[in-house]
C-alpha cells in the first residue's frame, strides 16, 4: 500500500504526464471531424480507427518519461535494492498509469463514441475493449522506454510499435463482429488472455531489462 | 578459424550451385500450375526466404536466451549477426509475395494476417538493429537486443499459424511435416532443392557477418592481432 500510494502522488505531481496524454486523445479526437466533411454517415465510418490509434498514441505519451527522472536521480537503483521485488513495482506502476490515464481515456472513448454513432450498446461494448487495448498498449510501451531508458522515448516506440499492431489488428476485426452483429466474444477472451499474460510477463522482463542498464 | 574459414566458402559455394540448379530446374524443366499459370515459379525464391525468415527469427531469440542465462558472448555477437539477414530474407519474402500477388490475387497488397505479421517481423528486424546501434557500449546493447529478440519471438507462432487462425487470402502450407505434401512432385523437388541451398548461402552470410562481428568486438585482443 506504501509503494501504491507514494506512485499515484508521483503521478499527480507531475501534471504533465497524466494530463498530457488524455489531452492529446481528446485533441485527435476532436481533430477527426474536422478532416471530413460532417455527416453523421461520414463520420461514423473511420471513427474506430481513429479512435484505436488515439488510444495507442495516448499510451506513448503516457509512457514517455516513465523511468528517465528515476534513472536519473538514482530512485531506480534504489528500487533494485530494496526488500520489495522490482517487478511487483514495475507492475504496480503501470497499473497506477492505466488508472489515472487509460480508464479516463477509455471512459472519454465511450462518451465520443456515443456522440458519434449515437448507439449506447455499441458504445457500452467499446469500453472494455479500450480499457484492456489500453492497458496492454501501456505494457508495450513500458517495454520500448526501458529498452530505451536514455536514448529518447522514439527509439522505444519504433520497436515495441510492431507489437501493438496485432492488438490494433484484434480490435478492427471485433468492431466489424459487433457491427455485422456476430459472435465478438472470442475477440474478448483473446484480449483478456494476452492482458493476463503480459500483466504477468511483461514487468518482470522490465525489471530484468532496468537492471542491464544499472549494471 | 581457419577450418570455418574453408568449411564456409565451400558451403557457399556448394550451395549456390544446388540452388542455381534447383532454379533453373523449376523455372525451366517443370509443368505450369492448372490455376496460376508460370506466376507460381517465383516459389523458387518466396518460399524459402519466408521459411528463412522465421527460422532465422528463432535462432536469434534462442541465441539471445543462451547469452542472457550463460552469458555465452558468442550468442550475442550470433544474435546481431543474423539481424540483418534475417531483415534481408524478410525483405525478400515480402517482396516476393508481393509480385506473386498482382498475378494471382490481383493485388500487391493486401492487409491480412499472414502479410501484415511478416511485415511485423521485418519492422521487428530493423527494430533490433537500430536498438543495438543506439547503443556504444556493446554489453550494454547485447543485454538489451536479446531481451528484446526474446520477447519479439512471441510473433513467430502468430506468423505460422495466421493462415489457419484468421481466413486470409494467404493459402495454408503445402509442405508439413505431418502431412503428405499437397504440391506435384515435379514442383517439389526442385522446390527442396531451391531451399537446400537458399539455406546454405544464408548460414554462409550469417557466418560471414559473424566473423565480422568477433572481428570488431576483439581487435584488441592479440589472437586476433595474429591471425590478421
Amino acid at each position: 500500500m506504501k509503494y501504491l500510494r507514494l506512485e499515484v502522488l508521483k503521478l499527480r505531481k507531475k501534471t504533465r504526464s497524466w494530463l498530457g496524454p488524455i489531452l492529446v486523445f481528446w485533441l485527435i479526437m476532436l481533430a477527426y471531424p474536422l478532416t471530413i466533411e460532417v455527416s453523421p454517415k461520414n463520420l461514423e465510418i473511420g471513427f474506430f480507427s481513429v479512435l484505436w490509434i488515439a488510444i495507442l498514441l495516448s499510451m506513448m505519451f503516457a509512457t514517455e518519461d516513465i523511468f528517465t527522472e528515476d534513472y536519473n536521480d538514482g530512485y531506480l537503483e534504489q528500487s533494485l535494492i530494496s526488500e520489495t521485488s522490482f517487478s511487483y513495482l514495475v507492475g504496480l506502476r503501470v497499473l497506477i498509469h492505466w488508472l489515472l490515464i487509460g480508464i479516463p481515456i477509455s471512459l472519454l472513448g465511450f462518451v465520443f463514441s456515443l456522440g458519434t454513432t449515437e448507439n449506447l450498446s455499441l458504445s457500452l461494448l467499446i469500453l472494455p475493449f479500450a480499457m484492456m487495448s489500453s492497458y496492454i498498449f501501456l505494457n508495450l510501451f513500458v517495454l520500448g522506454n526501458s529498452l530505451s531508458l536514455n536514448k529518447g522515448s522514439v527509439l522505444g516506440a519504433i520497436i515495441t510499435l510492431p507489437m501493438a499492431l496485432p492488438v490494433l489488428i484484434v480490435l478492427g476485426k471485433s468492431i466489424t463482429a459487433i457491427q455485422l452483429e456476430i459472435n465478438y466474444s472470442g475477440f474478448i477472451f483473446l484480449l483478456l488472455g494476452s492482458l493476463s499474460i503480459i500483466i504477468v510477463t511483461i514487468p518482470i522482463v522490465v525489471s530484468f531489462i532496468i537492471k542491464a542498464h544499472l549494471e | 578459424m581457419f577450418q570455418v574459414e574453408r568449411a564456409y566458402k565451400f558451403i557457399l559455394y556448394s550451395s549456390l550451385i544446388i540452388y542455381i540448379v534447383s532454379l533453373i530446374w523449376g523455372l525451366l524443366f517443370t509443368q505450369e500450375d492448372f490455376v496460376q499459370g508460370n506466376s507460381y515459379r517465383i516459389i523458387y525464391l518466396h518460399v524459402p526466404a519466408s521459411f528463412l525468415s522465421q527460422s532465422l527469427y528463432i535462432s536469434m531469440a534462442v541465441a539471445s536466451f543462451v547469452y542472457i542465462v550463460w552469458r555465452v558472448k558468442l550468442a550475442a555477437y550470433l544474435v546481431i549477426s543474423i539481424a540483418p539477414i534475417g531483415a534481408l530474407t524478410t525483405f525478400i519474402a515480402l517482396t516476393s509475395g508481393s509480385i506473386w500477388g498482382i498475378p494471382t490475387w490481383g493485388t500487391w497488397w493486401q492487409w491480412d494476417a499472414r502479410i501484415t505479421s511478416t511485415l511485423i517481423l521485418f519492422i521487428m528486424y530493423l527494430g533490433l538493429i537500430s536498438l543495438h546501434s543506439s547503443f556504444s557500449n556493446y554489453e550494454k546493447a547485447d543485454k538489451l537486443l536479446s531481451w528484446l529478440a526474446i520477447v519479439g519471438a512471441i510473433n513467430i507462432p502468430i506468423i505460422k499459424k495466421s493462415v489457419d487462425w484468421w481466413s486470409t487470402l494467404h493459402q495454408s502450407a503445402s509442405i508439413t511435416l505431418t502431412d503428405k505434401p499437397s504440391i506435384d512432385p515435379s514442383m517439389l523437388y526442385p522446390l527442396i532443392g531451391s531451399m537446400i541451398g537458399f539455406f546454405g548461402i544464408i548460414i554462409s552470410l550469417v557466418i560471414i557477418s559473424s566473423k565480422y562481428q568477433i572481428f570488431l568486438r576483439e581487435k584488441n585482443k592479440s589472437w586476433i592481432k595474429e591471425y590478421v
